[in-house]
């Protein structure tokens, strides 16, 4: 089996725990598929919390932190709920720093050009502007619950893992928040 | 504005908006949803949202790699298990050098007990025997007798055996008088010298029985006086 792992190189059917194998062994080709799968879907999600700056940082930095303490992943969640949970909390942890550094009246001008604002160029046809302003009014439990299962197929057992929450919260802040953007949209 | 009533299917929306749906479940809501506009309504607004959002940063993966840790497993259990097998080399060195060393000393002791249990009782008879007769010494020490041939010599283990052989039964029965080899018979006090002349007296009233063995003693011609 270590044999066959070690021969093959890892491809789009190899499962994450297969890869996660391979990377525990020394094969570092493992790690760079791992982080193409799943890179994407973090980016998105840290742009959709409205993370504005520092993007690929962030997902760099949820990398790392998953990779060092790998031993304590369990296989009873996908990889991808697990590298979610990190990266929501790393936001989270950053916000609250941002908050502190703000309050301390050091407000950094850095920060007034942001990754966001270069996404909102991106943004151009009219519709999907209004769809984003309509998903950024929501609360930011429900925003991280709505994206989480329309942009990244969760079920409700996921995401409640991923925000800290219980399956039947997050389906009833799924509804809730479809019903938000369809007023906002179409109202 | 209405939802759909079936819940099942209005569920399956997000999924198929993200393609997470299997090939049969896919099929069955979207055969739904081409004649539900309910549903067909909420899935257009869920792929404006995916659009929406779908937009992010391209991550630059081989940098990522590039800061990630090193696996743990591949260097740091190998080290470990090294460390803990020399370690449990020296412990079984350790264990079996004791256990040598441990059972020498109690060979060796014991080898002493017995010497010296001898050696006590016949120190007195081996000083004085060994001036007169080296052989003599034989009581207190297995020395090899020279007249018996070297492989049928008594083996030092059998020292307790043989030790008391040497020793007059007065040795061994405290009672009796005690007469040394060697020794003078002022050793002997009044009763002990009654004693053994009486014993001289039984033996000499005894009756000497006639031999069975030929007499060896040379025979001396008779001479007799007018052979002068």
């Amino acid at each position: 089996m270590n044999r066959m792992v070690q021969d093959n190189e890892p491809n789009e059917n190899s499962t994450d725990l297969e890869l996660i194998a391979r990377w525990s062994a020394g094969d570092e080709r493992a790690a760079t598929r791992l982080v193409e799968r799943h890179a994407p879907a973090l980016a998105r999600f840290a742009a959709s919390l409205g993370q504005r700056i520092d993007i690929e940082e962030i997902v760099q930095d949820t990398f790392v932190r998953a990779f060092g303490s790998i031993d304590s992943f369990r296989a009873d969640s996908s990889l991808r709920t697990w590298l979610f949970t990190i990266e929501r909390r790393l936001i989270l942890d950053r916000r609250r720093a941002e908050r502190r550094r703000k309050e301390d009246g050091t407000i950094d001008d850095a920060d007034a050009a942001t990754e966001f604002d270069a996404l909102d160029e991106i943004v151009a046809e009219e519709a999907e502007a209004r769809v984003r302003s309509a998903v950024e009014r929501l609360s930011r439990l429900q925003r991280e619950v709505f994206l989480l299962r329309v942009n990244e197929g969760l079920s409700y057992k996921e995401i409640a893992e991923v925000v800290g929450s219980t399956e039947g919260a997050a389906r009833v802040h799924y509804h809730n928040a479809m019903r938000a953007v369809k007023e906002l949209l179409y109202v | 504005m209405f939802d759909c009533a079936n819940v099942e299917m209005r569920e399956r929306l997000p999924e198929l908006v993200a393609g997470t749906l299997d090939a049969t479940t896919r099929a069955r809501v979207e055969e739904h949803v081409a004649a539900c506009p309910e549903c067909a309504s909420e899935l257009e607004t869920l792929r404006l949202v995916r659009a929406a959002f779908a937009r992010a940063p391209k991550i630059d993966a081989s940098r990522v790699v590039a800061s990630l840790p090193r696996p743990r497993t591949v260097v740091a259990a190998p080290q470990r298990n090294a460390k803990v097998i020399r370690w449990l080399d020296w412990r079984i060195a350790a264990a079996l050098t004791t256990i040598t060393v441990g059972g020498l000393s109690l060979a060796v002791s014991q080898r002493m007990r017995d010497v010296t249990a001898v050696l006590p009782r016949d120190s007195a008879q081996v000083q004085s025997a060994s001036a007169t007769d080296p052989n003599a010494a034989g009581g207190g020490l297995p020395l090899p007798n020279k007249s018996v041939p070297h492989d049928r010599q008594t083996p030092p283990t059998d020292t307790r055996s043989s030790a008391p052989e040497p020793v007059s039964p007065a040795v061994t029965s405290p009672a009796k008088p005690q007469l040394s080899v060697g020794g003078g018979m002022g050793d002997l006090d009044d009763a002990s010298l009654q004693s053994l002349l009486g014993a001289l007296e039984e033996i000499d009233r005894a009756p000497v029985a006639p031999s069975a063995e030929p007499d060896r003693s040379p025979v001396l011609p008779v001479i007799k006086a007018g052979d002068r």
